[in-house]
């Protein structure tokens, strides 16, 4: 009894650390985001500005995401596990941060965050915000995983995955038939539940990427890479699949333009695109990573 | 259009880059035909026998072989090479084999029983007469273990299978014993290269007892 109660009050106090470390996240926010100082440090009022609160609220659970791949190992003492917890989150703190800091200077290179979210509302900007913060979130938590523990191969790994992920967020002009810059002032759903399917869907076939077993960095690192190219290749043959297999009728009248133009900035088409790019991008895995061609070696 | 040309350089940067820099690439040599032999095997006296031959891919074949190289003055290697379907296929036969044997001075390709370099050879053995009578070949003692490395078993060569060998090679063409001993079909290679001749290996198997066994091992 004495011991489960032990094992209890163990897990009351980690879980009060995380409390703790959380709080520190919320001034971490604002050293990359100094314009929301006001909102993030006062009482926050959900219904003053659904928009920023959608954009806050996304980063708590991206950085929840990432403190999961953390790990208390009790054998080696609870101070020291908490002093582990504490070195690790303020790095998952500061990398997460710093990826979306950068990834949304890529992506919003036209737009600004003062502009849209306090100012204008927009909630498309909001939700794609937060696709951004879970699937940053996702990769930096494979990344850290695959780094076991080592700080240099977690900034090696974490460096290529944002320069893949740089890359990926560019795709999507290429793929998709909507406007990104001219909707996303318009604040259109449509693109951001396209665009929003589109990143978690890049966000799976990165992280399946990267997640294998290595033994060495730099073969590591070429079979990263082979797998992202060989996504690019696969992706496509199922984007195209789907379009053929569910055919969609754009616009009553295929004469004007502009109906097609309404009917692609519809919510259904938004949702349409989307669930293409998500279900294409999890088939795209499958063939990438889940088929085993064996070697040799039973044979020989 | 730009799409498409897009879509093959990707595939064409996919190919390159995997060829240059995939791990399974690297480290197993490709084998044209048995003269590339010339450029791996450096050792003097020494006799290559096929002892393994696979194929893996769905459409586009890989042909692998398994060599063992025996040399007078070194250790034992094994080797792992790619080759082509023509090659493979046309080696089959000699599985067991020595298809390839390098001495001070010169260099065969006809494929003979595994040892037929070291015959009549003083420095590695001589002829002499056994229990029975019969003149047999046999290897001094620093190559004692060469019969169980060259796949012999019991079986001794005579002078008979000697002359005979030598008769096969002036016409250039393969010898595979005086009774087909050796070879795929030969009663000794069966017998002392196990590994290849597995019934599990061999058998061909129909569509039915496939789906049967799938069933029995899954549900």
């Amino acid at each position: 009894m004495a011991e489960i109660f032990d094992r209890l009050l163990m897990r009351l106090i980690l879980a009060a650390f995380v409390c703790l470390m959380i709080y520190l996240y919320r001034y971490a926010h604002v050293i990359f985001y100094p314009t929301v100082k006001r909102q993030v440090l006062k009482t926050i009022n959900p219904a003053e500005n659904p928009a920023d609160t959608l954009h806050l609220f996304s980063r708590l659970v991206g950085i929840a995401i990432i403190f999961s791949s953390i790990s208390f190992n009790e054998s080696s003492g609870v101070v020291l596990s908490l002093f582990h917890f504490a070195v690790w989150g303020t790095i998952a703190i500061v990398l997460y941060l710093l990826s979306l800091y950068i990834i949304e200077s890529i992506v919003f290179y036209n737009f600004d965050y003062t502009d849209e979210i306090l100012k204008r509302r927009n909630m498309s900007y909001a939700f794609i915000s937060l696709c951004h913060a879970i699937v940053i979130a996702y990769l930096t938590r494979t990344v850290m995983m695959e780094a076991e523990n080592s700080l240099v191969i977690l900034l090696v790994l974490w460096l290529y995955m944002l320069v893949i992920v740089g890359f990926s967020v560019k795709y999507f002009t290429y793929i998709s038939k909507l406007s990104f810059n001219r909707l996303l002032i318009q604040k259109n759903l449509s693109l951001c539940f396209a665009y929003g399917g589109f990143t978690l869907g890049a966000g799976f076939v990165i992280a399946s990427c990267f997640d294998q077993e290595h033994y060495d960095i730099t073969v590591y690192c070429i079979q990263v890479l082979l797998k992202t190219i060989l996504s690019l290749i696969i992706f496509p043959i199922f984007k195209k699949g789907l379009v053929y297999i569910f055919p969609i009728k754009l616009g009553e009248d295929r004469g004007h333009e502009g109906h097609i133009e309404t009917d692609m900035q519809s919510l259904g088409y938004g949702f349409y695109e989307g669930s293409l790019f998500i279900a294409g991008a999890i088939l795209t895995t499958m063939i990438v990573n889940r088929i085993q061609f064996g070697t040799i070696y039973p044979f020989f | 259009m730009y799409k498409f040309f897009l879509y093959s350089m990707l595939i064409i940067l996919y190919l390159g880059l995997a060829k240059a820099l995939s791990p399974s690439e690297i480290g197993v040599h490709y084998l044209q035909n048995e003269r590339a032999f010339a450029k791996l095997i450096k050792s003097p006296s020494s006799t290559v026998i096929l002892v393994d031959t696979h194929a893996t891919g769905f459409l586009i074949k890989t042909y692998y072989q398994k060599y063992r190289i025996i040399s007078g003055f070194d250790s034992i290697e094994e080797l792992i090479v790619r080759t082509n379907k023509e090659f493979a296929k046309r080696n089959i036969p000699n599985i067991g084999l020595s298809v390839y044997r390098k001495s001070d001075t010169k260099e065969e390709f006809i494929p003979l029983p595994p040892g037929s370099l070291y015959l009549n050879n003083p420095e590695f053995g001589e002829w002499k007469p056994n229990k029975k009578g019969q003149i047999k070949w046999r290897f001094s003692k620093s190559y004692k273990n060469f019969p169980k490395y060259l796949g012999w078993g019991n079986f001794r060569p005579d002078l008979e299978f000697y002359q005979q060998m030598r008769a096969s090679v002036s016409q250039l063409k393969p010898f595979y014993g005086p009774n087909n001993e050796f070879g795929f079909d030969g009663e000794i290679t069966r017998k002392n290269f196990p590994h290849f001749f597995k019934e599990e290996r061999l058998k061909k198997v129909d569509l039915k007892t496939l789906l049967v066994e799938y069933f029995q091992e899954n549900f």
